[in-house]
Formats: C-alpha cells, sequence, structure tokens
C-alpha cells in the first residue's frame, strides 16, 4: 500500500513520542489531517512554545520560562525548606496538593549503576551548593519509593545530615510500584504531612 | 478454591481442548507426549501466569498457527474467569481476569494459588541450593505479597550493585565508594526482612513437613529442614551481622565484582532423624520427602491464604513403591480437587475411583472422558 509521504512523516515523528505506538500515531495523524487549520496551527504553536519558552530554572532544575522559576521567585515561600524529587513532573504533582510551601530541587533522575546513572549524572552538587548560599534547615527527600529512589534517599540522607539540616523521607504513604507522578492528589498531600525523619 | 473447567487453543500439541473438571481427583491417563502433562502446565500458567516447563511462550505455539489461547473458571467466594492470550508476531502475552488486564505479577501471585509436584523436584532435595531457594521463595511469595515485593526489590539492589562493583574495580574512585555505600545499606534492609522472612517460614513449615511425612511413612522417621544463611554464622543481630561480614568481604567483593554477602547465598538442609538427606538419604527417601514437601506446602498455603490452593501431580506413582503410593491416594482425599497424570491407570490398581473421580484419556492432544 501506497501512504503519502507527509502523513507517513508525521506517523514517524509522533511514534517517537514516549508510549505512542505505530497505530496510535497513526490515528492521531489522521485526526489531525481532519481538524480545522486553527486548531492544528494551535497545536504545532503550543510544542514550539515548549521548547523555545521552557528552560530549566539555574537554581531548583524546574521548568521556568525565566532564569529563576516562579517558585524560586516567590517572596512568599517558605526558603528554609526544600522538597527534593526526580523530575519536574513531580514538583507539579506536589504543587497540585496544595500541601506543600516551600522550595524544590528537581534532581533529574535517580542512581542506577545498571544505567551509568551515578551521582555526577544528577543534580546533587547543585543541590550542596545551595546548602552554602541559602539558609536552608530542612530537606525533605520525595524520591519514588522503589529500589533506585529508596538507595539515592539513602546516599543523600548521609551527605546532608552532617551538614545539621534536618532530612525527612515521605515515601511509605505512597502506593508501592507507583509513581509519584500518577499518585492522586490526597496521597501525596498526606504523604507530604506524614515524613518520617531520617 | 475450585477450578471448574480449562480450554486450551493452539497450546502445544492441543488445538482446541475443552474440560470439565471434577471438585474431586481428576486422573489425566495417556503415553509420553501425548499432551497430559501440558494440562497441567496450562493450569500451572493460569495461576501464575508463567510455565513451570522450560518451554518459553513462542515455543509453545502449536505447529504453523500464530497464537495460543488458555482460559480457566475458578470458583472460591467468588467466580473469576481467567484468559491468557499469547500472540506471536507481537512476542506479546496478555492476562485478564474477569476481561480485566493486569500487568503487574505482585497483582497475580498468590491470587490463585498454585501446588505444584513433579519428577524434576528431585532438584529440591539433590539439587544445588538455587533450587531450594526458589523452592522456598515461591510459596512465602505466594502466601505474602509483601515478600515478593522485597524479593523483587532485593534482587534488583543485587544487580545495581553488582554492576557498581564491576565499575569499581575497572577504575577505584571515593566517590563511588561513597554510592557504595548506599547501595550496601539498601542490600542490607531489604536482605535482613528476606532472612526474617524466611527463618519465620522455616519455624512454621517444619510443623507441616512432620505432619506430611508421618500420613505417608509412619512415626519411625522424623524429617525436619534447617535454614542455613551467612554460612551458618547466624545472629539475633541479622543488621549487625550482616554489617559485619560485609566489612569482612569487602575486598574480595571488589576484586570479584559480585555480591559475596547476602539471603541470595542462602540454602535449606532437610534432615531425617538428624542425618543429612543429601549425604545419607535413600532414593526411596528424597522422593517421599519431595511429596511430603508438596503436601506440606499445599496445606500450609490452605492456612495462610484461606483459600484451596489447586493441586497439580504430574506422574507421581511412577517411582514410588506400592506402599507408599496407596498412602499418598488415601492422602489426596483429605485435599479435595486434585488433578493427577498417569501413564497408565491398570498398573495402578491400588488408586480407587469413587464416583465423582473424574478419568480422561488424553491421546496426541485430544481428550475423552473414560
Ligand atoms: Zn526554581
Amino acid at each position: 500500500m501506497q501512504i503519502a509521504e507527509p502523513l507517513l512523516a508525521a506517523i514517524e515523528e509522533l511514534s517517537k513520542l514516549p508510549g505512542i505506538g505505530k497505530k496510535t500515531a497513526q490515528r492521531l495523524s489522521l485526526h489531525i489531517l481532519k481538524s480545522d487549520n486553527e486548531t492544528v496551527a494551535s497545536l504545532v504553536k503550543a510544542i514550539e512554545e515548549l521548547k523555545t519558552r521552557l528552560r530549566f530554572c539555574s537554581r531548583c532544575f524546574n521548568l521556568s520560562e525565566e532564569e529563576l522559576c516562579e517558585i524560586c521567585k516567590n517572596e512568599k515561600r517558605d526558603k528554609k525548606i526544600i522538597c527534593v524529587v526526580e523530575e519536574a513532573s513531580d514538583v507539579i504533582a506536589i504543587e497540585r496538593t496544595h500541601e506543600f510551601n516551600g522550595l524544590y530541587h528537581v534532581l533529574g533522575g535517580v542512581l542506577s549503576p545498571l544505567n551509568g546513572i551515578g551521582p555526577d549524572s544528577l543534580k546533587i552538587k547543585e543541590l550542596l551548593k545551595r546548602f552554602e548560599s541559602e539558609d536552608i534547615k530542612e530537606v525533605i527527600l520525595a524520591i519514588n519509593p522503589d529500589t533506585e529512589g529508596e538507595t539515592t534517599a539513602l546516599y543523600l540522607a548521609r551527605l546532608i545530615k552532617p551538614l545539621g539540616i534536618k532530612v525527612s523521607r515521605i515515601a511509605r504513604g505512597l502506593p508501592v510500584g507507583g509513581d509519584l507522578e500518577f499518585a492522586d492528589e490526597a496521597t501525596i498531600g498526606r504523604a507530604v504531612l506524614g515524613r518520617i525523619e531520617l | 478454591m475450585i477450578l471448574t473447567s480449562i480450554y486450551l487453543r493452539n497450546f502445544r500439541i492441543h488445538k482446541d481442548t475443552k474440560i470439565k473438571f471434577s471438585e474431586n481427583l481428576n486422573y489425566f491417563v495417556g503415553g509420553n507426549g501425548q499432551g497430559k502433562t501440558t494440562i497441567l502446565d496450562s493450569i500451572y500458567y493460569l495461576c501464575t501466569t508463567k510455565s513451570h516447563d522450560t518451554k518459553t511462550d513462542s515455543e509453545s505455539v502449536r505447529f504453523n498457527e500464530e497464537s495460543f489461547e488458555l482460559g480457566g473458571v475458578f470458583r472460591g467466594t467468588s467466580e473469576n474467569k481467567i484468559r491468557i492470550v499469547y500472540s506471536l508476531k507481537d512476542n506479546k502475552k496478555e492476562y485478564l481476569q474477569d476481561g480485566k488486564k493486569i500487568t503487574r505479577s505482585v497483582d497475580i501471585i498468590g491470587r490463585f494459588p498454585v501446588v505444584l509436584l513433579t519428577p524434576a523436584d528431585h532438584a529440591i532435595t539433590q539439587g544445588y541450593p538455587g533450587e531450594r531457594r526458589k523452592f522456598i521463595d515461591s510459596i512465602i511469595s505466594q502466601a505474602s505479597g509483601t515478600y515478593l515485593k522485597i524479593l523483587l526489590d532485593y534482587n534488583k539492589t543485587l544487580r545495581q550493585r553488582s554492576s557498581l562493583l564491576c565499575q569499581m574495580k575497572e577504575n577505584r574512585r571515593n566517590s563511588l565508594s561513597d554510592e557504595l555505600n548506599a547501595w550496601t545499606t539498601k542490600l542490607v534492609q531489604s536482605g535482613k526482612e528476606i532472612i526474617e522472612h524466611r527463618e519465620k517460614f522455616v519455624n512454621e513449615f517444619n510443623g507441616f513437613i512432620k505432619e506430611s511425612y508421618e500420613i505417608i511413612m509412619g512415626k519411625e522417621e522424623v524429617p525436619a529442614m534447617r535454614y542455613f544463611y551467612f554460612d551458618g554464622m547466624s545472629s539475633s543481630n541479622i543488621e549487625g551481622k550482616f554489617f559485619e561480614l560485609l566489612d569482612q568481604k569487602k575486598e574480595e567483593e571488589l576484586k570479584r565484582a559480585a555480591n559475596l554477602v547476602g539471603p541470595h547465598r542462602d540454602d535449606f538442609i532437610f534432615e531425617i532423624n538428624k542425618l543429612n538427606l543429601k549425604d545419607f538419604g535413600s532414593q526411596g527417601q528424597h522422593k517421599t520427602f519431595q511429596v511430603a514437601l508438596r503436601f506440606a506446602q499445599f496445606f500450609y498455603l490452605k492456612k495462610t491464604t484461606g483459600k484451596t490452593p489447586v493441586f497439580l501431580l504430574d506422574d507421581v506413582f511412577g517411582e514410588l513403591d506400592k506402599k507408599r503410593s496407596i498412602k499418598i491416594s488415601e492422602y489426596l482425599r483429605e485435599v479435595g480437587q486434585a488433578f493427577i497424570t498417569l501413564t497408565d491407570f491398570a498398573n495402578f490398581s491400588f488408586l480407587k475411583r469413587q464416583e465423582n473421580d473424574m478419568l480422561f484419556q488424553i491421546n496426541n492432544g485430544t481428550v475423552d472422558y473414560a
């Protein structure tokens, strides 16, 4: 069967996205083809601006439109407490609960020797530097409670505690095997409140 | 729990087999390679999502076909329909419970407890420690979802830690030693929980082994199982001992880039009258022990899960003398529903077929009610 070149290209590009197979990519492509020009234009614009207007906050590595993100810039946030998470998507999940009013630090992953990810591949040095330049009294490790996440938390706790900073962990409240991103808001809210000191 | 029926479609030698079962004993009679063990394996499959056989999923698709499908109906407090569909083209398997797709093994293991006695069980008492760990782990995992999660977590920690040891062997750096400390702590945390679970399990399971063994053999021989961990240097302070041993082996671990301490090296020792079965047991004692272990597993799971496991016995009478065979066939009456393969019913005149029992004749992948 002969498929038109532009359609083929669209399917090819869409199927590169995580969780999108060839079949879904084809369905999405045909859907876009049938949509009106306005809808398509705003989709293209949204994708483009995602890349041109967003970058990583130079302090906490959350998504940001400027040098510093909205959270780091917000004077009303509690600047004495940092919540350490794996990915920027975890910041979104915790923000939705409205249970946390401190700052964040996005690690960009977890320790995994099998994948060649060591402390140097994560924003750990950057976190330690923040303890020198900011007046941090407490750190909450909100890392997913899986094998790698728990080990990363152990690693960080051992680095941070000697600095006289209170370290706590919020893992146990989350469903085992569930990603923070998908845990419902109430669960995360309870977890943030019910953190345990390490 | 009762398995009321199954079907096998394009599964190995079976093209389209449908069977309704008895709630008592179900005998499958047929020669080698006719497909009777496949029926037991398909039941095992439905309970665990995996074959017990060494065959892979792709090897299980019937010749010249593109997929296989297995299905079964379990009746307990409620009725559950299980379906497994495997497609050769995508090399994809789907496990459905009442039409709902289930993706995590922790959601399935233990849902329909199963006990399988096979000739391959000789490895449990006569093979390597790994075979005994597999046997013990499969029982505790079916009884406790928590244990299965810890086990998966521990195994992942082992893989990560040995990968890190490898990196350290190639390039020794200080930053890696902090990282190793974190993985070591993680190893001890979940390893300790495994040891505690196994210790508690062995204590409880010993009573079940004694009871089963006595029913088959009488009171003269007293069986026991002992848990052997930390190379026999067990301690009441598991965590402390674990760290201590890891510290002692630190250099060797780095040199060999391997995890040298922990429950992945445990063993279990079987004894009869305080003598090590592996060193002193006769063939008959080994076989009897293997059978007793499976009966013990059945009654242990029944007690701890509150569900009656599906009991599968593959060619159990083939290697036993008549006296023990009679005892076992009587013992099976206490089990309730069971699935038993035989090469020839006529050879087992001691087996009394009761009214509710069913006898199936298996011939080249087809099943006849006999
Ligand atoms: Zn920021």
